[in-house]
C-alpha cells in the first residue's frame, strides 16, 4: 500500500468513525444515565436524514438549517416520547424497555412511510463542502474533513460539559444513585427527560451529516443500530470516551479490513466487537459491573 | 359434467349475479413493501394493482373475479418462503408473482417446486433460476443476468473499452451477472481485460475502502452491477474525487431508470451508460402510451417509475395463461405459459417452451443533460430485445 493510498484509507477510517461516533455518542449518552438500551436510536437517525431532505430540497433551506431542524424535531419527538411513554419504564424488567423501544422501531417505522412514503432520496453536499482538496500526494474530500472536525468538536462539547458543570455532574450522580440525588432535591425525572432528549438529538444529528454521503432508504435505521451497538460494547457502556475510541476502532477496521480483507467485511466489525469482549468483557474504557 | 354444464349456461345468463357467486380467481403477489427494498417494491406493486384493476374492469378471468393477495416479502429469502408458503395453503392463491432479490426469487422458486404451484419471476434476475433450478412451475418475465451482461460486454465492446474494473455486490445477482458479462466478453471485446474485482455487500452504504482501489487502478471503464442505493451512494462518495470525468461507467441493474435520475438530478455523473425496463418518455410500443397515462393517472404524477411495467406483465402473463388453459390447476396453466405470446406496453412477448424465459428486453444508453429538465434522460434509448 503506498503512502497515498494508506493516507486516503486512514481519512476515510477517522470520517466514517467520526460520524459513526456523533450517532453513537447519543446511545450511549442515554444508556449511561437511564439504563434503557434503546432500539429507535436508529430510527432517531433515519428520521434527521430525511428531515434534512425534506427542508433542504422541499422547502430550499440550506443544509445546516436541516441539520438544526433535524435536531430540533428529533429532541421534540424524544421529550413527547420520554414524558408520555417511556418515564413508566424506569425501573422496570429490561425485557419490557426493549421491548417498548423495539415497538417504536415498527411504529416510526410505518410513520416514516406515512410521511415519506418508499421512495428513495438524496440530499446535495453543503455549498462549499462538495469538492475536494489536493494536498500534493493525496486528494481528501471537503465533506469528510469536515466530519472530521465536526466528530472531535461534538466530542469535546459533551466531555465539558458532563465533566465540567454542575448540570454534567448532576447527570453523572443519576447514574450512580439515583434515589440519593432525589433525596438531596434534584428533580432526576427532568435530568432523564433531558438525557434522552439530548442523546436522541444526537442521533438527529448524525444522520443529518450522514445524508449528503449517503442515499437515503426505508431500512436505513437497520445496520446503523447494530453499528452502533458495536461500537458502544468496544467502547465500554455509559462512556464517552470509550465510545469514541469505539468509534475509531470500528472506522479502521472497517475501512482497512475491507480493502485488505474483502471477503470478511460483513464479519469484521463482529470479530472486532468479539475480540474486545474476550480479552476485556467491560469495553476498552468501561469499567466492570459491580454488582 | 352435465351439472356443471349447467352451471356455467346459468353463469352466462345471469353474468352480474354469477360473478358474484363464483369463487375469485386468486393471485398471490410478494414485493418488498418495507425497507431498502421497498423503493422498487411498492411501484412493482402499483403496476401489479393496476393490471387486476383493468381485468377485473373487463369481467375477470374465465368470468370470475379477481382477487390479488399481497404480501411483503421484505427483500428477504427466508421471510419470502414461509410467506408464499402460507399464501398457497392458507389463502390457497392459484398462482403467485413477484420477488424482487434474486435471492428471494430463488427461494420462491424452491416453494413452488416443492408445492407444485406456478411461480413467475417479474423482477429477480438470477439465471439460476431459468437454467441449474428450472422446474416445470417457475417462468420469467424479467431479464435475466445472462441476456444483462451480454449487453454489458457488447458495450464494452462498441466503447472500444480495455482497462475494465468490475463491481458488483457481494450476492446471486451480482455473481451471476459477473458471470454474465465474463462469459461474454471475449466474444465482443477480445482486448479488455478486468484488472480489478471488487465485491461490496448487498445493502453497504459506505464504499470509502473501494473508491481509491478502482480510482488508482487505472481503469478506462467500469463495468457494475451496483444498483439503486448503492449507486447513488457510490456517486455521493466518488464523485467530489472527480471520479467520474476519467472513466466510462457501463451498469445493469437499471441506473437509467426515471427514478434515479429524477432523483439525483443535478448530482447525476457523466459518462454513464445503462439499462432501463421502461421509460415514461419513450415507447417501443404503440400500446405503452396508455399504459403510461393509466399509470400516470393512479401514481397522480407524469414522470412514473419503470418498475410498475414488471408488476403490470406478471399479472398480464397469468391472467393470459388461465384463460388459455381455462382452468387454474397448476400443471394445465404451466403448460399454457410455454410458448404463450402477449402483448405489452414494451412489445409483444414471448415465454420459451423450453426455459421458461420471455424475451423482455431493456432499453440501453447513455444518460445525457437536458437543457430544459432538471434531471437527465436516455438519450438515445436503444431497445435491446434477446433473439
Amino acid at each position: 500500500m503506498t503512502l497515498t493510498m494508506f493516507t486516503l484509507n486512514a481519512f476515510y477510517g477517522l470520517a466514517l468513525a467520526m460520524n459513526m461516533f456523533i450517532i453513537a455518542s447519543g446511545l450511549n449518552l442515554i444508556f449511561g444515565v437511564l439504563r434503557v438500551i434503546n432500539f429507535a436510536h436508529g430510527m432517531f437517525y433515519m428520521f434527521g436524514a430525511y428531515i434534512v431532505f425534506t427542508v433542504t430540497k422541499s422547502w430550499g433551506a440550506p443544509f445546516f438549517v436541516g441539520v438544526l431542524a433535524a435536531a430540533a424535531s428529533l429532541a421534540v419527538i424524544a421529550l413527547v416520547i420520554e414524558r408520555l411513554m417511556l418515564k413508566h419504564l424506569y425501573g422496570k424488567e429490561h425485557l419490557m424497555q426493549l421491548l417498548f423501544t423495539f415497538a417504536l422501531v415498527l411504529l416510526m417505522s410505518d410513520a416514516a412511510k406515512m410521511i415519506w412514503g418508499t421512495d428513495q432520496y438524496s440530499v446535495g453536499y453543503p455549498q462549499g463542502l462538495g469538492g475536494a482538496v489536493n494536498l500534493g500526494f493525496v486528494v481528501l474530500p471537503q465533506y469528510q474533513l469536515f466530519l472530521c472536525v465536526v466528530g472531535p468538536l461534538i466530542a469535546l462539547a459533551m466531555w465539558l460539559v458532563v465533566d465540567r458543570t454542575r448540570w454534567g455532574r448532576i447527570v453523572r450522580a443519576a447514574t450512580q444513585d439515583r434515589e440519593m440525588l432525589a433525596a438531596l432535591g434534584v428533580n432526576v425525572p427532568m435530568v432523564y427527560a433531558a438525557v434522552f432528549t439530548i442523546g436522541s438529538a444526537l442521533a438527529g444529528v448524525g444522520g443529518a451529516l450522514a445524508a449528503p454521503r449517503v442515499a437515503l432508504v426505508p431500512g436505513m435505521d437497520a445496520t446503523i443500530i447494530n453499528e452502533c451497538f458495536i461500537i458502544v460494547i468496544i467502547g465500554g457502556l455509559g462512556n464517552l470516551w470509550g465510545s469514541f475510541l469505539g468509534a475509531l476502532a470500528f472506522g479502521f477496521v472497517v475501512q482497512f479490513g475491507t480493502v485488505w480483507a474483502p471477503n470478511w467485511q460483513d464479519v469484521l466489525p463482529y470479530l472486532l466487537m468479539l475480540v474486545v469482549l474476550i480479552i476485556r468483557p467491560w469495553g476498552l474504557l468501561g469499567r466492570p459491573e459491580s454488582t | 359434467m352435465k351439472y356443471s354444464v349447467m352451471l356455467a349456461a346459468l353463469g352466462v345468463l345471469g353474468a352480474g349475479t354469477a360473478l358474484a357467486q363464483q369463487p375469485p380467481i386468486k393471485i398471490g403477489v410478494l414485493y418488498p413493501l418495507t425497507g431498502g427494498g421497498a423503493v422498487y417494491g411498492v411501484p412493482a406493486m402499483t403496476g401489479h394493482q393496476l393490471a387486476v384493476e383493468e381485468l377485473n374492469a373487463k369481467g375477470g378471468m374465465m368470468g370470475r373475479k379477481i382477487e390479488s393477495v399481497e404480501r411483503d416479502d421484505k427483500l428477504n429469502p427466508a421471510t419470502a418462503s414461509s410467506t408464499m408458503k402460507e399464501l398457497i395453503t392458507k389463502d390457497k392463491v392459484d398462482i403467485v408473482l413477484g420477488g424482487l432479490a434474486s435471492s428471494v426469487g430463488l427461494a420462491m422458486s424452491e416453494v413452488s417446486k416443492q408445492e407444485k404451484v406456478v411461480y413467475i419471476s417479474t423482477i429477480p434476475k438470477s439465471i439460476q433460476i431459468t437454467t441449474d433450478k428450472l422446474h416445470k412451475y417457475v417462468f420469467r418475465t424479467a431479464a435475466n443476468t445472462d441476456q444483462e451482461g451480454d449487453t454489458m460486454a457488447m458495450l464494452v465492446g462498441k466503447n472500444k473499452l480495455t482497462k475494465l474494473c468490475h463491481l458488483e455486490l457481494d450476492y446471486a445477482y451480482g455473481n451471476d451477472l459477473e458471470a454474465g458479462i465474463l462469459k461474454a466478453l471475449p466474444k465482443y471485446a477480445p482486448d479488455a481485460k478486468v484488472v480489478l474485482t471488487l465485491k461490496p455487500k448487498l445493502g453497504a452504504t459506505d464504499f470509502n475502502p473501494f473508491i481509491p482501489q478502482v480510482m488508482s487502478a487505472g481503469c478506462d471503464g467500469v463495468i457494475s452491477g451496483l444498483w439503486g442505493p448503492h449507486f447513488v451512494s457510490w456517486v455521493k462518495q466518488a464523485a467530489p474525487l472527480g471520479f467520474f470525468s476519467k472513466i466510462k461507467w457501463i451498469s445493469g441493474g437499471e441506473i437509467g431508470s426515471h427514478e434515479i435520475a429524477g432523483e439525483l438530478k443535478g448530482d447525476y455523473p457523466d459518462n454513464v451508460i445503462s439499462n432501463t425496463y421502461e421509460l415514461w418518455y419513450t415507447s417501443n410500443d404503440p400500446s405503452h402510451k396508455e399504459f403510461q397515462a393509466r399509470l400516470a393517472k393512479k401514481l397522480n404524477t407524469q414522470e412514473t417509475p419503470q418498475w410498475a411495467v414488471l408488476g403490470y406483465i406478471g399479472v398480464m402473463y397469468a391472467a393470459a395463461a388461465i384463460e388459455k388453459a381455462q382452468s387454474t390447476d397448476p400443471d394445465k396453466v404451466s403448460a399454457a405459459l410455454e410458448g404463450l405470446s402477449i402483448g405489452t406496453p414494451v412489445g409483444k412477448l414471448t415465454i420459451d417452451a423450453k426455459s421458461h424465459q420471455a424475451n423482455i428486453g431493456q432499453f440501453w444508453g447513455p444518460m445525457v443533460k437536458k437543457p430544459d429538465r432538471a434531471y437527465r434522460m436516455m438519450e438515445p434509448a436503444e431497445y435491446i430485445q434477446p433473439k
